[in-house]
């Protein structure tokens, strides 16, 4: 992962700053940096966007194919994520370097995404147990300062909105043979209701206070932070932890907000009840995230045409 | 400036796949146009005085078609009065997409400098103002089709406009009417096709060649429905999938126009064979069509009926479903236990092309629909409309099929061309030609420019790879007249008492360099086609009879001391008093050419017969004069077995070295039941034939003798040829059956011709790639591309067969034309249903005897199978009875002329007529055209 190197005065100045709700940037500890969202900017998919947050860039194109159903649920089409981590984003990621980050990044998107409270899977089903549309998101990043978790996945809900999956109905003949039949007119396409899916957002604990989108530097003054996936509605649908140092368990009180069920079960007990003030920041920060984003998105749609392409040398 | 296009397309695996091509505009295309002074063009086509006589468009225009005008109405772009055509990308790509034969007619079209027609790159076209760009993206909810018409309307809205200034019009045209109407909407300039050509005042003789447009059709033809719907190619599909339905070629019946067979390939060497009987089941497939067929339930499967039915006489109405004839077919083939029968659900892919043949002139005089007879049986008779019905009379024309509508009983089409008048050499050489896919073109000038250059000669470097054998005495023994002489032999007696033979070829391959256009063109071209009289080449004649010929005295490799006729050579060696070295050589030659022979009849090689006939035409006027079969001499044969022993040879040569794919040529053995005729044949004269191995066979044929019969071993002999396989080429890596049947040969191959056929040619790169002397390419080393050429070559070899075969039935027709009636004595060959086949073995000429006719009672007629024989009133004909006929020239219908045979002994009371008793060349003076 890409880090920067902090002085122990510069930590010190920046966790002196978190705690007086002030970063070093400007920005209050909930407050996002300067974010670019922008559709359809790759031809050759059926969905694409590219956001950018801050210094840190990515790229996610949505490629829809014809596969067969999963075995436990043949009505249910399914998604499958990839992360390539470019050596344009940091050299570290020469070679195989970004492997590792790319493999748990997928992972941890394939939880958030991949279930039918976030994407509507038994749209995705053409004929039970035959044909589905499997929808593969490529992500690509093109530049690391900081937070990818969460500018990735605003990124694929963009991409996710934008997806245009053909219009195909199934041809049976006398023999119940089946086959799959394309319409002829490529503007006969199905949209993805994207509504339930989820962003992403994630906690910094810095010092006792948390921070969302987080810097390098103040990554670097952070031992742990919690991601949360949160829909519109503000149900939890994701939690985990990463790094490697520990959450104050603080505010038991505000636990039964918090139905337990909407845990992920990676969360052990203990961390289940340090996390919760996270958790209700996260909620917090979260639904403040949706609305915004889907009016931008709307609002691109409606230019139809007429709209100026930026892409990345805008 | 880049766009993108977008489509989506299903892939052969099931998938779906999006596909995203690049699209660039550009802005140095021009229009074209000679009147326009905005254009920075160099050269221009269309003219600025762009005026044809006409009372729609009197003013100078352009014309710009769409695609399904240039679809349907090619025959009438092509005239040369249509000039100043602007071709759209948009309708050259649809055209291409649609019809791969007019859109090659489209592109010559383009090509062809006085035609004048300008092809606009609409799709790529940016202009200076982006509200004229002509290139335009699909929109949402409009059909590709749709689309393209919108461009072709955007792109000709631009051309008005740019025009403009320049005093020219641009008019638009089209045949359907929504286009029209949206066209007119915009104020542009737009004509149905048929409205404009038909007010070409100067031109009134195009109309003829419209093909039809919807609504005509539906003004001639009954509303009586009389063929079964055909089904979309949608459900076929599924059918074939699933085996409900069987995909195959249709091939019509020469002898019988209610009965054809469709041809299913199966998987590897399997394949099968259905039959279609009567009009609804043959639901409106042509002949060569690629049709669905269904099967029918086992118990209605018949027989081919050996029935002589042919569609001729007044046009039948089209609700007159039931046809006598019909039901005369149904009745002799109810009898049980037949072949899969079937009938045809749908046609999968058309194959028309224009046909040649002549119009039937209909009874009612203003009448302006005629029928057409196509000079090839297996084609319908074809519904044409047309002006010129009293000029056509007479005349061999071409006529397009245009479709074939469920309610019609013939198919509609329209006049293409005319080639002039029926019974002339000139038009009936033309006929033949078209009618078997002969290529005759005369040879483009980028094929022409691939020949070397002359004066040409023999270069030191030719000199240090070749070795020189001018020394030797070479010569060559061809048939009198034979300009392309591509064989020489030698023979010496050695030191040792052996004797050294040479066979010298030809070297074709030096010349033609493989992938070049002259390459191509023979390739294509596959052999020389020897017609009476004629000779059409496989390459240009500077080849053929220059510079490959082996000629006497010309500077080449190989110097020939003499070229010889057969009977001249023949002749030198009769001669005992010649001792010179050219026939010291001949008799060497001819000496070891009998032991070869013997030796190869000993290994069963095959000595079948067929009569060949050769014409003495009359210098002057290039008629037939006289007529007499081919004669062998031993010289024939001794050229024959050296010539098979070179190809034996080299076939063997080419095989070891490249076993995979060197192109041979076998003849594969007949299957049993090809024999059956010719035993059961034999056996009424009590002689027995044992077909198990071709040894038998040839011994058998050896000894088969009837006393008093002196011709019956002759007559077997050609019955034994029509059992016969076709000999066929093919590439040694894809077959692993080599043998050759006929020559009782291991391994054949064909290197001994290389003028005449392109097997040759590739034999010889092969060779000469196996000795080092030449390099080889990629195409050669290829078993599939070399698989893909034999098929070519074999399908050229049997047409150039049939195309030489009409050639002499036509110059027989017009040796009796000027014979009169003749009394002849023949043989019976053949006995059918209705009908006698026989030989006249002095014009090596075959013809029917017909026992009965349409307008009266025929005579009795009792057919037995097992003979077989028939049974006409109290006679029975077997094979082999000699018979005694009438010959003559039936001429009552020129449609058709053929030779007419009428028994005259046996005497059949009502059935036979009198022998003429009068040499009838006396009576009839010579007719001289």
């Amino acid at each position: 992962m890409a880090t920067v190197k902090v002085s122990e005065a510069e930590k010190v100045y920046i966790l002196h700053g978190i705690r007086d709700d002030l970063r070093v940037d400007g920005r209050s500890c909930e407050d996002y940096r300067h974010m670019e969202v922008e559709t359809d900017v790759v031809s050759n998919t059926d969905g694409s966007a590219r956001v950018s947050l801050g210094h840190t860039a990515v790229l996610v194109g949505v490629k829809a194919e014809i596969g067969k159903p999963r075995p436990l649920v043949p009505d249910e089409g399914y998604l499958e994520f990839f992360v390539d981590c470019s050596a344009n984003a940091t050299p570290e990621f020469e070679g195989r370097g970004g492997e590792e980050l790319g493999i748990e990044l997928s992972n941890t998107l394939y939880r958030v995404f991949n279930n039918k409270n976030s994407v509507d899977l038994k749209g995705l089903c053409i004929s039970a147990g035959e044909h589905c549309w499997v929808l593969y998101v490529d992500v690509l990043l093109l530049q690391c300062d900081g937070n990818l978790y969460d500018a990735i996945s605003v990124a694929i809900k963009a991409a996710l909105f934008n997806t245009k999956i053909p219009r195909v109905h199934m041809s049976s003949d006398d023999e119940g043979g089946k086959e799959v039949e394309l319409s002829d007119d490529p503007f006969d396409c199905v949209r993805l209701s994207v509504e339930n899916v989820p962003c992403i957002v994630t906690l910094c604990k810095v010092g006792h206070r948390h921070v969302v989108d987080a810097t390098l530097q103040e990554k670097a003054c952070s031992v742990a932070s919690l991601i949360i996936a949160v829909t519109h509605r503000g149900t939890v649908t994701c939690v985990k932890k990463v790094g490697g140092g520990s959450l104050d368990p603080e505010s038991i009180f505000e636990m039964t907000e918090v139905r337990v069920d909407d845990l992920s079960t990676t969360l052990t007990f203990q961390n289940k009840v340090n996390g919760l003030l996270f958790v209700q920041a996260g909620k917090r920060v979260g639904k403040a995230l949706h609305a915004p984003l889907m009016k931008l998105l709307q609002q691109e749609e409606s230019l139809g045409k007429k709209r100026e392409k930026v892409g990345f040398l805008g | 400036m880049l766009k993108s296009k977008t489509f989506v397309k299903k892939t052969r695996a099931g998938g779906v796949m999006k596909i995203v091509r690049e699209h660039y505009l550009r802005d140095d295309i021009w229009c074209g146009s000679e009147a326009c002074r905005e254009c920075k063009q160099e050269s221009t086509v269309l003219q600025a005085e762009a005026c044809i006589e006409s009372n729609l468009c009197p003013y100078p225009h352009y014309v710009v078609p769409d695609t399904n005008v240039v679809l349907h109405q090619i025959d009438v772009l092509e005239d040369p009065v249509i000039r100043n055509v602007i071709i759209l990308q948009t309708v050259l790509q649809e055209v291409r997409h649609r019809s791969a034969p007019v859109y090659k007619r489209l592109k010559d079209m383009i090509q062809a400098k006085e035609k004048l027609v300008y092809t606009f790159t609409n799709e790529h076209h940016r202009y200076k103002d982006i509200n004229w760009e002509t290139y335009i993206e699909r929109e949402q909810g409009e059909s590709a089709n749709d689309r393209n018409d919108r461009a072709i309307r955007v792109a000709v809205k631009w051309y008005s406009q740019h025009l403009k200034a320049d005093g020219l019009k641009v008019v638009l045209l089209t045949d359907d009417q929504g286009n029209k109407e949206k066209a007119e909407e915009s104020s542009l300039v737009v004509y149905k096709f048929d409205e404009y050509v038909k007010n070409l005042t100067a031109n009134p003789e195009l109309v003829d060649r419209l093909a039809l447009s919807k609504d005509d059709k539906a003004e001639i033809i009954s509303s009586k429905v009389l063929f079964p719907e055909h089904l979309p190619l949608s459900k076929i599909q599924s059918g074939i999938k699933s085996g409900t339905f069987l995909q195959g070629t249709f091939k019509a019946s020469r002898d019988n126009y209610l009965e054809a067979t469709v041809f299913v390939q199966g998987e590897g060497e399997e394949s099968t064979e259905v039959l279609i009987q009567g009009l609804q089941n043959l639901n409106r497939a042509v002949h060569q069509d690629v049709v669905a067929v269904q099967l029918l339930p086992r118990n209605q499967w018949v027989l081919p009926s050996s029935v002589v039915l042919q569609d001729d006489g007044a046009a039948k109405d089209d609700d007159v479903d039931g046809d006598e004839e019909e039901k005369a077919l149904r009745i002799s083939a109810a009898e049980a236990a037949g072949k899969p029968t079937g009938k045809i659900v749908g046609i999968i892919k058309r194959n028309w092309r224009p046909f040649c043949g002549m119009l039937n002139v209909s009874q009612i005089k203003e009448s302006t629909r005629h029928l057409f007879t196509p000079a090839d049986r297996r084609i319908p008779r074809i519904r044409i409309e047309t002006r010129q019905a009293s000029t056509l009379v007479g005349q061999r024309i071409m006529v397009a099929i245009d479709g074939w509508p469920k309610n019609s009983r013939y198919p509609n089409g329209h006049f293409v061309r005319s080639l002039g008048s029926a019974g002339e050499k000139g038009t009936e050489e033309a006929v033949l030609l078209l009618e078997h896919d002969v290529p005759h073109q005369a040879f483009s000038q980028n094929v022409l420019s691939f020949l070397p250059k002359m004066p040409w000669g023999i270069t030191p470097e030719d000199m240090i790879k070749r070795q020189d054998l001018r020394h030797l005495t070479v010569c060559s023994v061809d048939p009198p007249g034979c300009t392309d002489i591509d064989d020489a032999l030698h023979c010496r007696e050695l030191e040792n008492g052996n004797l050294e033979v040479g066979v010298h070829i030809a070297d074709v391959s030096h010349f033609i360099r493989p992938g070049n256009a002259l390459d191509k063109e023979a390739a294509n071209r596959g052999t020389t086609v020897y017609l009476c009289g004629k000779r059409i080449d496989m390459v240009p004649e500077l080849l053929s009879s220059n510079l490959c010929s082996l000629r006497s005295n010309v500077e080449s490799v190989i110097g020939l001391k003499a070229s010889l006729t057969y009977a001249e050579a023949q002749m030198r060696i009769d001669d005992t008093n010649k001792k010179d070295d050219i026939t010291e050589s001949l008799r060497g030659l001819n000496k070891l050419a009998k032991i070869l022979k013997r030796k190869r009849i000993e290994n069963g090689a095959l000595t079948l017969s067929s009569l060949e006939v050769r014409f003495h035409i009359d210098s002057e006027t290039h008629d037939p004069i006289d007529l007499q079969t081919k004669e062998l001499m031993e010289t024939n044969s001794m050229v024959e077995e050296f010539m098979l022993l070179a190809n034996i040879s080299v076939a063997q040569k080419i095989y070891d070295e490249f076993p995979d794919c060197a192109l041979l040529r076998k003849h594969p053995a007949p299957p049993p039941s090809n024999y059956d005729i010719l035993l059961k044949a034999a056996k009424s004269k009590n002689v027995e034939i044992h077909t198990d191995s071709a040894k038998a066979l040839a011994d058998s044929l050896d000894v088969a003798k009837v006393d008093g019969f002196s011709y019956f071993n002759t007559l077997l002999r050609i019955l034994a040829t029509r059992c016969m396989m076709q000999a066929v080429y093919f590439c040694s890596g894809m077959d692993s059956d080599f043998h050759h049947y006929g020559l009782a040969s291991p391994i054949y191959t064909h290197f001994t011709s290389p003028i005449r056929r392109y097997a040759d040619i590739i034999v010889h790169r092969l060779l000469a790639v196996a000795i080092g002397a030449d390099i080889t390419y990629p195409d050669l080393m290829d078993k599939h591309k070399q698989s893909a050429l034999c098929n070519n070559l074999n399908y050229r070899h049997k047409m150039s067969q049939y195309a030489q075969r009409a050639s002499v039935a036509f110059h027989t027709q017009l040796f009796f034309k000027s014979r009169g009636i003749l009394n002849e004595e023949g043989f019976v060959l053949f006995v059918r249903k209705n009908a006698i086949i026989v030989l006249i073995p002095k014009f090596g000429l075959e013809g029917t005897v017909f026992f009965d006719s349409k307008d009266k009672a025929g005579p009795s007629l009792v057919f037995d199978e097992e003979g077989p024989t028939l049974k006409v009133e109290q006679t029975t004909f077997h094979i082999f009875d000699k018979v005694k006929v009438t010959i003559s020239l039936d001429d009552s219908n020129i449609q058709h002329q053929k030779i007419r045979m009428a028994l005259t002994e046996p005497v059949i009371p009502g059935v036979s007529v009198a022998a003429p008793d009068v040499e009838p060349q006396a009576k009839k003076p010579k007719v001289d055209r």
